[in-house]
């Protein structure tokens, strides 16, 4: 099956004939029989007992999820931060270390700089193009190689047949966040990724309503082999599912960090129309980046469409010639940018991407503002940079927004 | 055939089934979720279409994905 038919057929069974799983909204459930809630404890019968650890509602988005990414299982999560941190504290313990792309969301950034590193994990910062300063970063005590599909900002795209050539030959999974293509731009499985992560709150999420994010294991990885001591170990008494059940049994049913029932319905609501709304995210994105790229007032644009970007050849391979709504325009000053920014009618000044309606936002003073100006930089930002979200409205009225507001500098 | 699956006798008028097949004919929930332990040893899901089960055979099904296993 196709993906946009994957994205709207069914899953689990239908209790009255709905198309839609129903939003259980309950907090524990209940059983007939002592044994047979014994026998859910032990395993050995499927259900759920308590929302904190599953829920019917959730496991029907974690099926879903799992079929588009043809994968092997999925835990959806609060958001995907937790989805970053589930990973980070399944794979790697005190006296490790993890091999990260310097081009990073920044929220991603200071989740390893406040949470990871004060466990007493190292983490090495390389650049996600560099292959061989990878290669080279990776020692006996990495656990795996984490990178963004596209780096949000900078825009770079790495080569992820590559990197994860280069992450096997040591033995370590590759994860990647898949946040800004998702499994209907990227087929992450077919390029040799491991994990992916994703904070479905951008795309997947419908209109801009809805907090959530997942991990789903791609089924390309060995557990059994493994170099992260819990997983292996965990690996021998679940097989396959090694890794999917620690990420739900040791980490997010005791940290609490399991998906709303509620948020997991929106979220499915969503995928039906993923592929519909990413095709004109992505057409509306182009045009807008090649208007910009031709007005004599913007010094850069960055889209990973413009065969300008320098990771355009990877990304048209990667996404097969669509390259989702995230840009980026430079207007030589801070000044500059703030006045564009405030001139904008239509578009909005707001943080968060993949939203029905276009946002803007100056990420040097918000997003990385806790970042060293060198830090900023690894990562594409710059003082009078400013990020786009491409949203889902006519290109004209869009580019005639962006127009008047350039007219103003 | 007779079966052990969850330490429970189970009696099949099959001589030999694929573990994938075993799924279907128990009409086990959640297949996809399901991990199988064939005499102490946990199959990977690439084995369930070549393994077969014969007489005397003990299964475990086991839902590690599911709502309550430790």
């Amino acid at each position: 099956m196709k993906f946009q038919t994957r994205a709207v057929n069914s899953v689990g069974p239908s209790q009255f004939g709905e198309t839609m799983p129903p939003v259980v909204q309950s907090s524990a459930f209940a059983y007939e029989t002592p044994q047979d809630l014994e026998a859910v404890f032990e395993g050995r019968q499927f259900g759920h007992v308590y929302s904190r650890i599953s829920n019917p509602t959730v496991s029907s988005l974690e099926q879903k999820l799992t079929q588009l990414e043809q994968g092997r299982g999925s835990v959806a999560v609060a958001s995907g931060m937790a989805a970053v941190h589930a990973v980070c504290l399944a794979l790697a313990k005190s006296g490790d270390s993890i091999v990260v792309s310097t081009s990073l969301f920044g929220g991603t950034y200071l989740l390893f700089k406040d949470v990871i590193e004060p466990l007493g994990i190292t983490v090495h910062y390389v650049d996600p193009l560099d292959h061989q300063s990878i290669n080279d970063s990776i020692t006996e005590s990495t656990r795996f190689v984490f990178v963004e599909a596209i780096g949000n900002p900078k825009l770079d795209v790495p080569n992820l047949k590559e990197i994860a050539t280069i992450a096997h030959s040591h033995k370590i999974p590759l994860c990647v966040d898949t946040t800004l293509v998702t499994p209907y731009l990227l087929d992450a499985k077919a390029h040799g990724v491991d994990i992916v992560v994703s904070a479905a709150t951008k795309y997947v999420a419908p209109s801009g309503t809805t907090v959530g994010g997942y991990v789903c294991d791609l089924g390309n990885f060995s557990w059994k082999e493994t170099k992260s001591s819990g997983v292996q170990a965990l690996a021998k008494r679940a097989g396959d599912f090694g890794f999917m059940v620690y990420i739900k049994q040791k980490v997010v049913s005791n940290v609490g960090s399991l998906l709303n029932p509620f948020n997991a319905f929106m979220l499915l609501v969503g995928i039906e129309t993923l592929s519909l709304r990413l095709e004109q995210h992505s057409q509306t994105a182009l045009k807008l980046a090649q208007f910009l790229q031709a007005h004599s007032k913007v010094d850069v644009v960055n889209y990973p469409g413009l065969e300008s970007n320098t990771s355009h050849i990877v990304a048209k391979e990667q996404f097969n010639g669509r390259y989702s709504g995230l840009l980026t325009l430079r207007l030589g000053t801070k000044d500059n940018a703030y006045t564009f920014l405030s001139a904008l009618t239509l578009a909005k000044n707001m943080t968060n991407i993949g939203d029905s309606r276009t946002l803007l936002i100056h990420p040097a003073t918000t997003l990385y503002k806790d970042l060293t100006v060198e830090q900023q930089e690894a990562a594409g930002v710059f003082p009078d940079l400013i990020r786009v979200s491409v949203g889902l409205e006519d290109a004209d009225d869009l580019i005639n927004d962006f127009k008047q507001a350039l007219d103003k500098l | 055939m007779k079966l052990k699956i969850n330490g429970k006798e189970s009696e099949l008028t099959e001589s030999s089934v694929s573990v994938i097949k075993l799924l279907e004919i128990q009409k086990v929930d959640m297949p996809d979720m399901v991990t199988v332990e064939l005499n102490g040893d946990i199959l990977d899901r690439e084995q369930f279409e070549s393994t077969t089960v014969k007489d005397g055979d003990e299964l475990e099904f086991l839902y590690f994905m599911g709502g309550g296993a430790q």
